[in-house]
């Protein structure tokens, strides 16, 4: 008897470790990714508040256009600006500022930092001032046309000294200068991983910009008055129509922060969703070891139940054990999402993205949500089994057998298969012409059903999936194929995190393949050159428009023609047109012109997709009005229709249009066609060797080009398949503490076996191949509601031009792999546990 | 006779110094081939540890037990599973079968495991002689305990052992019950030609057996042959004392 209690025990703590685990994975997500947004954000406060620490005043225009993401544009102002604000009495120095796209390209001849994914690449204004934001640290400040200083980190990461020759590209092309300085930015070699190439005032407004403007002037009072009296006697000696705004030192600072604050903030949205998910695929483990550890128990709860102890009783005792186990295993997760935070904090130095010390901000509230968080889920998830617990009959404790009822009850059944139903005649009903919103009921009615269905599937599709097992392994994987069927309430709650975590791989690809398609879809008909230089520059920067022209003369080149983007003002509001180039782009590119022919498209002309033209009530003939960057306006005339929006989007203009104006305007692709009968692989070469001259872009065939497009919503997926790698390994957790939980069950049947002669490999196979069928479970089922959900997403996007639905083959085959590798990866404890067992004790022990 | 398990100065010794317990005292006892062996004493005497001793599933303090002629403290543990599964058969007092194969699964276990076919002509005599036939695609728990036992039985014997240990084999059973699966046993000695070692503490079940090897505190305490119920309880009284 005393052996029996021990064991109890010995296997409650075990269970209690366990419990834990699936607590803390969920919480530690939960935790690290909250101290590390919290880290970011208050490392990017400190970062600008120490760069704006000297400033007073902040002088810029009021005329800003914000486009779609973020994307925005200042007008810049005349650079004669800062004598006059020079000359305003408590100001005690004004410099001008200006900040724009250039990126340096390393003495190997390749660009620093990355385009479109990653930091900023700058150009900017480096003078000595009061205020200094710069401080040259070795060299001296670079002073006319042809000098420059680097940024701490370019220059050691470019293998520049002082005295060497740096390229330099921006808008206006790609230019060679002088390195005479090394500067630094705060206390930091360079703020957030950015790039800086810095200049002399004139030498930044001509080469990044406009000669003769700047975009603001940073200024330092001589503290005879406050900031705010400051900014007002500047705001004073401006005429009103000049539209120029003064802002305080702190305002400037607290602008910056927010902006940057919102850009994190969706960074942080995207992280807690990834640990909501975690944490729900967590409470599945959760709940299933709680379920688990009530069944194993009924005989003795029974038997308390039986000498007087209430329902309420044995309920509450297992609650009790909960809010033990949840607090517990939030405190570790807190714990382990701190060493999260500090691992994730070490991966952005090791990618070079430099941030300010300061530690981590371990906050109490951070603290707080992660334990109460993790509290409430665990007493949540261990509600249902604690109350069933308490509703064993005493009789049990006279019955032998203290297994889980096997079967699902019927009314699950009913109610499961009822929400698949309901789920899928809403689906239904949406393909038929109601409102796509019923979509997402629709699916979350499926899955509900699902799940709930769980434990009546699991039996049949374990069975089915277990058949090969058996067959290949003999009596070993029939015991396998038998164990993982013999309780499916149990399998169906192991495989569920599986499901979930598939589901969501799966979706995501399917609508990531059918994306796919559409875009190569699209570019095999409209991309009808032979080469392409494409930039992954999203919103900032691109290509410098004299690319496509150079590109255009080099020999066995027909054509080249580069298509960009222009942010403008229609009726008040951002938006973005497409630039071409209406001499070059016959034969390169084909935008479905209906009834009209490039040439048509001049300076005043505007071309207007069908769709916008048919919602604006537009026609050839109408008149749409632009508002330039520089506040200056066109009138253009609709000069024809198209019909292909997917890349060109809605309104298409002429480079002439806005030439001489002060904006910025960048080419996102060049589309080149060869001349008949050239050598296609010299072109390739000198139009290579162009590229690689300009340190842009990437040059590539138009296979190459429309695989590239296709791809790049791969970059998405390996960041979402990243996150829900997470999920993957509660599963795993989930599978070994269910195993170890069954092993631990049946060591009577372990022992009896090992006594009539099953080999210590054979008990491993066994419980090796349940594991695989549990997880291979999880996988299947997953795998069909993911790709179902796939279709429903896809589906619902067809009126943003997602028209064809493909199934992800290699995702799927990966996923069926991988999960063959999880089941076999999670039974390796638990196998190596059951070889353990004691036949001696398994056989004596009643 | 030819001897099919024996053990030489077996001794089996829990815990240490004071507090060591002699399970088994110097036990050297020969097990013949074709006979029903029956080791009786009280509670705590020993039975069980012999059994788990010379079948393999326990290991000896000191001395030796061997199947054949193999010595079992030679073997490492695959080997001795093997030898478990090829030359053994046994009968447990309950908890005998695996829940999740079939009355014929289960009777084909040791064959299954050790990937054979084995002699399909000799399992069909065995399920005929305890008579299983409409019962071998029941599971476990589809079966009465007097089933579960006979298919422990035939289990046992499906492999054609040299030796079939039982432990106490109907001492959960119901008497009816009980006798049924003696007989059996009885059967599979006289008309199988098998060796069977029973441990009991029941004077009934004993005199099924041809010999009686009885053990008091961890040692031999005596022989009997030919037994009849109540020579065993005369026995067993002085034993007790
Ligand atoms: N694992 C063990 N640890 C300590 N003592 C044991 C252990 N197993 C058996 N014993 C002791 O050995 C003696 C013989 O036990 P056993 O062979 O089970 O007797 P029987 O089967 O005749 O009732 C008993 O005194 C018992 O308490
Ligand atoms: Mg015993």
């Amino acid at each position: 008897m005393f052996r029996i209690a021990l064991k109890g025990i010995l296997g409650r703590k075990a269970r209690l470790v366990l419990t834990s685990l699936a607590v803390i994975i969920g919480t530690a997500f939960l935790a690290g990714t909250s101290v590390f947004t919290a880290t970011l954000d208050r490392t990017f406060n400190n970062l600008f508040e120490d760069v704006f620490k000297n400033i007073d005043g902040y002088v810029r225009s009021t005329e800003v256009i914000e486009g779609e993401f973020g994307l925005q544009e200042r007008q810049r102002i005349p650079a004669e600006l800062v004598d006059q604000v020079n000359a305003v009495p408590g100001v005690a120095d004004a410099v001008p500022d200006i900040q724009a796209f250039a990126r340096i390209i390393g003495k190997d001849g390749k660009p620093l930092g990355s385009e479109g994914a990653g930091p900023p690449t700058f150009g900017s204004v480096a003078v000595e001032f009061k205020g200094a934001l710069w401080t040259i640290s070795e060299g001296q400040w670079p002073v006319g046309a042809s000098e420059v200083a680097l940024d701490e980190a370019s220059a050691r990461n470019g293998n520049y000294v002082v005295g060497d020759t740096v390229k330099v590209v921006a808008q206006s092309g790609s230019r060679e200068f002088t390195l005479v300085g090394i500067a630094s930015y705060g206390d930091v070699r360079s703020p957030g991983g950015a790039t800086f190439a810095l200049f002399d005032v004139p030498t930044a407004a001509e080469f990044l910009g406009k000669p003769g403007f700047v975009d603001a002037i940073l200024v330092v009072g001589d503290g005879s008055r406050t900031d705010e009296e400051l900014a007002t006697d500047i705001d004073a000696i401006f005429d009103p129509a000049l539209k120029i705004e003064t802002l305080t030192g702190a305002e400037v600072t607290k602008e910056t922060q927010d902006d940057i604050g919102e850009a994190l903030s969706f960074f942080g949205i995207l992280l807690s969703i990834f640990s909501s998910i975690a944490l729900g695929v967590g409470s599945f483990v959760i709940y299933n070891v709680f379920s688990i550890s009530a069944a194993q128990r009924q005989r003795e709860n029974a038997l308390l139940r039986a000498i007087g102890a209430s329902r309420r009783q044995v309920t509450r005792a297992m609650l009790t054990e909960s809010v033990v186990v949840g607090i517990f295993g939030s405190i570790m997760g807190f714990i382990g999402g701190i060493g999260l935070a500090v691992g994730l904090s070490g991966l952005l130095r090791a990618l070079d993205i430099d941030l300010p010390q300061g530690g981590l901000v371990v906050t109490p509230g951070a603290a707080f949500n992660t334990i109460m968080v993790g509290l409430i889920v665990t007493v949540a998830s261990a509600y249902l089994p604690a109350r069933r617990a308490g509703k064993v009959p005493p009789l049990a404790a006279m019955r032998a057998t203290a297994l889980e009822t096997a079967g699902p009850g019927r009314i699950r059944a009913y109610a499961g298969l009822a929400s698949v139903l309901l789920g899928l005649v809403t689906i239904g009903a949406v393909t038929l012409g109601a409102t796509n919103s019923l979509l997402g009921v629709g699916v979350l009615l499926v899955f509900a059903g699902t799940i709930i269905l769980g434990p009546a599937i699991a039996r049949p599709v374990a069975l089915v999936l277990g058949r090969p097992a058996a067959k290949l392994r003999g009596v070993t994987g029939t015991m396998a194929r038998q164990n993982a069927a013999r309780n499916p309430k149990r399998t169906s709650r192991t495989a569920s995190p599986v499901l979930i975590g598939v589901a969501l791989v799966a979706a995501v690809s399917a609508l990531a393949a059918s994306i796919n398609g559409q875009i190569s879809d699209i570019f095999s008909e409209q991309f009808t050159g032979d080469y392409a230089v494409s930039s992954q520059a999203q919103g900032f920067g691109g290509l410098s428009p004299s690319l496509a022209t150079d590109l255009g003369k080099i020999e066995g080149v027909q054509s080249a023609t580069g298509i960009g983007t222009l942010l403008v003002k229609i009726d008040d509001k951002g938006r973005t047109l497409t630039v071409i180039t209406p001499e070059t782009i016959e034969g390169n590119y084909d935008i479905g012109l209906i009834d009209a022919k490039y040439s048509d498209l001049d300076k005043d002309g505007i071309f207007i997709s069908l769709d916008y033209a048919e919602r604006e009530e537009l026609s050839v003939g109408s008149t749409v009005n632009v508002v330039l960057a520089d506040t200056t306006e066109r009138a253009l005339t609709v000069r024809g229709l198209y019909e292909f929006n997917d890349l060109a989007g809605n309104r298409v203009v002429s480079r002439e249009m806005f030439a001489g104006a002060n904006v910025n305007s960048f080419d996102f692709g060049i589309y080149v066609t060869m001349s008949p009968g050239a050598d296609s692989k010299e072109v390739r070469a000198s139009l290579q060797a162009a590229v690689d001259d300009y340190g842009q872009g990437k040059l590539l065939s138009k296979q190459e080009y429309i695989d590239e497009q296709a791809g790049q919503i791969n970059q998405l997926l390996g960041l979402i398949y990243g996150l829900l790698f997470l999920s993957v390994i509660i599963a795993i957790v989930g599978i070994i503490i269910t195993l170890l939980l069954s092993v631990f069950e049946r060591q009577r049947e372990i022992g009896l076996l090992r006594a009539v002669g099953m080999t210590r490999s054979q008990v491993r196979t066994t419980v090796r191949w349940e594991s695989v069928i549990t997880s291979l479970l999880g996988a299947v089922l997953g795998i069909v509601l993911g790709l179902a959900l796939g279709w429903v997403v896809v589906f619902s996007l067809r009126d943003q031009g997602l028209t064809s639905f493909q199934i992800p083959v290699g995702t799927t085959i990966a996923i069926m792999v991988l999960s063959f590798i999880v089941g076999v990866l999670a039974a390796v404890y638990p196998a190596w546990r059951a070889t353990k067992v004691d036949v001696l004790e398994a056989l004596t022990t009643s | 006779m030819i001897v099919a398990a024996s053990t030489t100065n077996a001794t089996k010794v829990y815990g240490k110094d004071d507090s060591a317990v002699y399970a088994l005292n110097n036990v050297s006892v020969d097990f013949y081939s074709g006979q029903f062996t029956a080791i009786m004493g009280p509670s705590g005497s020993g039975k069980s540890t012999l059994m788990h001793c010379i079948a393999g599933l326990d290991e000896l303090s000191s001395g030796s037990a061997r199947i054949d002629d193999v010595d079992l403290s030679t073997l490492k543990d695959k080997a001795l599973t093997e030898l478990r599964r090829e030359k053994i058969g046994f009968i447990f007092q309950s908890f005998n079968l695996v829940p999740t194969l079939t009355a014929d699964e289960n009777i084909r276990l040791p064959l299954l495991l050790g990937n054979e076919k084995g002699n399909e002509e000799w399992i069909q005599r065995v399920i005929n002689t305890v008579h299983l036939n409409d019962r071998l695609t029941h599971r476990p728990s589809e079966l009465s305990g007097g089933q579960q036992q006979r298919v422990a039985v035939a289990r046992a014997l499906a492999s054609e052992p040299r030796i079939i240990f039982a432990d106490e084999p109907t001492g959960n059973l119901d008497s009816t019950t009980g006798t049924e699966i003696l007989r059996f046993m009885r059967k599979a000695v006289d008309e199988l030609g098998q060796t069977i070692v029973m441990v009991t503490h029941d004077p009934v079940a004993a005199s099924y057996a041809d010999r009686i090897v009885f053990l008091a505190d961890g040692k031999i305490a005596g022989e009997m042959l030919e037994p009849t119920p109540e020579k065993v309880l005369d026995r067993m009284k002085s034993l007790g004392n």
